[in-house]
């Protein structure tokens, strides 16, 4: 990804974006008793366009917003998100798998792998509290709906960070040439 | 020139890794400061047009939800609507003994927290954290109406949470269902004390415990704020707001653990309006 100031501005309007709709909308929407977690599936695609270094500043400042508006200690859920964006980036950048269902099975796994980690941040900073095994079902339920948020997640990205994205630069209109040179 | 760009890679990781725990470190166990305040401040009055632009959508998936599950809930209802039937007969004669001894002590509002000296606010949630390990919310008041940390806040239905940072215009409140809660209350009629924890995870279970094992709590009993005060220190909560209804109160758990299960009255999941007690005497 080429980052100019206007791709700049553009990442830092998505960041602002998807967490206020975090905040506003699905955390507040349940579904099944649980509510979507959209900012791991975003991490995931920011990182799986712009790389891993891309994924894992994005997800560190994702996280610190996060965690500056929802009271909650600061540097926790950044740890966890740069760790996201970071695997995705990686993973872009080390297999070349570009097929329709990389992006959902990426952001279910990854979310996962988010939720594994504040519950492991969450027992570092010390849990003062017993732990449901209805987490559980939260864990898999957010997963599983990371995997239906990832495609319209990828494509509006995506669409907002085409021009600086290499390999989405517009083919050249070239003239097709026939057997006899026509 | 790509072992340069992997290094380059390495070291932006490792940077940020060491400014999480770094962070990590100087705000555990206490407010995020001038970051966190300034943020919130920031980003508060745009948090309100959201919550307002978004609410049709939301209303709209809650309410699909809301339906499915509501079939579910019928028989259970039903069960409910008998025994309320049976308990509003004699409601209604403690309700009119409570007006009249009202009348007689010219108490204004709601016993428990006039007496406490507290002044209720009402705001409404803004915000609310995506994660069940940390569950709080944001409402549209802040120390510009008088609120202050460890405010109690409550829904219509019962105990809320407490406020754990202010900003001039907006709040965070810690849940009931937050890892950091713990609300001393008590079981009535039988007096039983215990300290109300979330049970991480599960919206709809809070766990009394350090109760006495040797008092028996049932099924169906109501868990009520203790409101203790002794040797000038005093709890953050007024005495006697509903916090919910025991749900689950085996023997052996009683015994073994000295805890019983309580369901919440306030919806903490859909929480919208909620209502903050300023002030008062602790």
């Amino acid at each position: 990804m080429i980052v100019t100031p206007r791709i700049l501005a553009r990442l830092v309007a998505i960041a602002v974006g998807g967490v206020l709709l975090q905040l506003s909308f699905f955390s507040r929407v349940a579904v099944f008793q649980t509510s979507a977690d959209a900012l791991p599936a975003l991490v995931v695609v920011l990182g799986l366009l712009g790389g891993s270094m891309t994924g894992a500043v994005a997800g560190f400042s994702i996280g610190l917003l996060v965690d500056c508006l929802t009271a909650g200690t600061l540097g926790a859920s950044s740890l966890v998100l740069l760790g996201v964006g970071y695997l995705a980036g990686l993973f872009r950048e080390r297999f070349d798998a570009h097929g329709s269902l990389v992006p959902p099975l990426l952001c279910m796994g990854l979310t996962l792998f988010a939720e594994l980690g504040f519950g492991a941040v969450q027992a570092m900073l010390g849990l003062e509290a017993p732990v449901s095994v209805v987490v559980v079902r939260d864990m898999l339920l957010k997963s599983v709906f990371a995997f239906f948020l990832a495609w319209p997640t990828f494509l509006l990205v995506r669409r907002v960070l085409r021009p600086a994205l290499v390999e989405e630069a517009l083919p050249r209109r070239t003239r097709r040439t026939t057997a006899s040179g026509v | 020139m790509y072992r340069k760009q992997v290094r380059r890679r390495r070291a932006v990781l490792a940077f940020l890794i060491a400014c999480s725990f770094v962070l990590l470190t100087v705000t555990f166990g206490r407010s995020g400061g001038g970051l966190q305040e300034g943020v919130s401040t920031v980003f508060s009055p745009v948090q309100g047009v959201a919550d307002r632009a978004l609410k049709p959508a939301r209303d709209l998936v809650n309410w699909f939800d809301e339906t499915f599950e509501a079939r579910g809930e019928n028989g259970r209802l039903e069960e409910l609507l008998a025994a309320a039937r049976r308990q509003a007969a004699a409601g209604q004669v403690a309700l009119q003994e409570n007006a009249e001894l009202r009348g007689l002590l010219r108490l204004d509002g709601d016993p428990a927290i006039g007496a406490a000296g507290f002044r209720v606010r009402s705001g409404r949630v803004i915000a609310r954290s995506p994660t069940v390990w940390h569950s709080t919310v944001t409402v549209d008041l802040g120390s510009g109406d008088g609120v202050a940390v460890d405010d109690p806040v409550l829904s219509g239905e019962g105990l809320a949470g407490r406020v754990i940072s202010v900003q001039p215009g907006s709040a965070q409140v810690a849940l009931l269902t937050d890892n950091s809660s713990a609300v001393s209350a008590k079981v009535v009629p039988s007096g039983v004390q215990g300290v109300v924890e979330p049970d991480i995870g599960d919206p709809e279970d809070l766990i009394l415990d350090f109760i006495d094992s040797t008092r028996s709590v049932r099924r169906g009993q109501l868990v009520v704020t203790a409101g203790w005060r002794a040797q000038g220190r005093a709890s953050l909560f007024p005495a006697n707001v509903p916090v919910g209804e025991v749900t689950r109160a085996s023997i052996e758990e009683q015994e073994a653990s000295q805890q019983v299960h309580v369901r919440p009255f306030a919806d903490l999941a859909n929480l919208d309006l909620v209502q903050v007690l300023t002030g008062g005497r602790r």
